[in-house]
């Protein structure tokens, strides 16, 4: 595989978690280091609870066009999880 | 463990076994009297709890000004008053609910030419005007469960009745929302949304006391994330009232015309978990007689501005709440703060 096949998918990744990262600092009600997040960094360290996540929710299905199951977003842990949902679905 | 908080700790410990048999004696005593004489001792409760409870009873009569159904501090006083006594009612009815749903129909009179009674309600409805009330898709009365009349909507019913369907009920501190959970528990197993209480053994007591059929409370808080959403998949109906003050986590909604913080959950968990929501109350028309509404399911289109829409829906569900308030004024529980 070429160099540039290789960063493509990891180019598209950085894309879209920093799209998800400006979601969830707009919808986030806690002062965090938001350039310090990580994609192995947790929704609930970032203050999204069972309720709060679901606005997260509304929002990353506006912002990215796709659908996702509740439960699923409730279930991933972590922002690179929820990245990994996103792309599943093929986020643009 | 420090000295002072072991003494604290002491303390509670002794305070809620005091509660607990002294909530334990009560019942005792409750359960002897005839539910009339239990209605009418739980009535004076209530008025001298009204009486006793200050900073409640200032906030009743403040709330009924406010929101306009009083004109002079009298007329809320007397409508606040009246409040205490129906919450007092609340409590005794949710835990002798099997009086109600379990009644028996009454006798017809001599003379009259008898129809099929409904619970205590003895009917003479004319043939035609029969015929519109039993067509469902006229949406007018359906038959009784005991002592509550049930006027829900075709397709709210349909929702109730398909075992595999979530869906969120919605209503405020109005009528007797724990009989409307357990009615509606016959159709499907209904999760209520409750803060427990602070003494662990009186709620104890109160859980075991109650014949819920499919009616059960979750917590409020708890640190499982998923349980709203669990209740949902299973085809379960996630019960809750909205009309509570919801700090800094809710969004500014107008009841009455005042607009309080209200909780969202209702509205995302339809927005985003794509269930139903309904609004559901549950008002007494006569002594130990209900009359449960279940509107139509709310459909709304969501725009891409998730207040908006969240605020449109938590609207539409205030609307139909006060709509049912001025039914009967004295069946909200007014003493509660939700304008702060």
């Amino acid at each position: 595989m070429s160099d540039s096949a290789a960063s493509e998918p990891r180019q598209q990744r950085s894309e879209t978690f920093s799209r998800l990262v400006g979601l969830m600092r707009a919808s986030a009600t806690e002062e965090h280091d938001w350039d310090a997040v990580e994609p192995g960094t947790t929704t609930e360290s970032l203050g999204f609870d069972s309720l709060s996540i679901l606005d997260l929710l509304y929002d990353v299905e506006h912002e990215f066009g796709v659908e996702i199951e509740a439960e699923e977003v409730v279930e991933a842990k972590t922002l690179g999880d929820v990245v990994r949902l996103l792309e599943e679905r093929g986020a643009g | 463990m420090a000295p002072a908080e072991a003494r604290a700790g002491f303390a509670t410990g002794i305070r809620h076994a005091a509660e607990y048999r002294l909530l334990q004696a009560a019942l005792a005593g409750f359960d002897r009297l005839p539910i009339g004489t239990a209605a009418a001792l739980a009535r004076r409760l209530g008025r001298t709890w009204f009486a006793l409870d200050r900073r409640r009873r200032r906030v009743a009569i403040s709330n009924v000004l406010r929101a306009g159904f009083a004109g002079d501090q009298r007329q809320a006083t007397d409508l606040a008053r009246r409040s205490a006594e129906h919450f007092a009612l609340v409590v005794l009815e949710a835990l002798r609910s099997e009086e109600i749903l379990d009644r028996e129909p009454a006798e017809p009179e001599g003379g009259a030419e008898p129809q099929p009674a409904c619970g205590g309600v003895e009917l003479r409805i004319d043939p035609a005007a029969r015929a519109l009330l039993e067509d469902e898709a006229q949406g007018m009365v359906q038959p009784a469960c005991g002592g509550v009349e049930l006027r829900i909507d075709p397709a709210a019913r349909a929702l109730l009745e398909d075992e595999a369907q979530g869906m969120v009920l919605s209503s405020g501190h109005f009528g007797n929302w724990e009989i409307g959970g357990q009615v509606l528990s016959r159709f499907k197993p209904v999760a209520g949304i409750a803060r427990p209480m602070n003494n662990p053994r009186v709620e104890r007591l109160v859980q075991q006391r109650k014949p819920r059929y499919r009616f059960r409370p979750i917590p409020k808080y708890s640190g499982e994330p998923r349980r709203f959403l669990e209740v949902l998949r299973q085809g379960e109906a996630l019960a809750l009232l909205t009309d509570q003050h919801a700090r800094s986590g809710g969004v500014p909604v107008e009841l009455f015309g005042h607009p309080v913080s209200t909780y969202t959950t209702s509205a995302m968990l339809h927005l985003v978990a794509r269930v139903p929501l309904c609004f559901a109350a549950c008002r007494r028309v006569a002594p130990l007689r209900f009359e449960l509404v279940v509107s139509p399911p709310i459909e709304h289109r969501r725009s891409g501005d998730r207040r908006a829409d969240v605020q449109a829906i938590l609207r539409r569900l205030n609307a139909m709440l006060e709509e049912q308030v001025r039914l009967a004024p004295d069946q909200y529980v007014w003493g509660h703060r939700f304008w702060r």
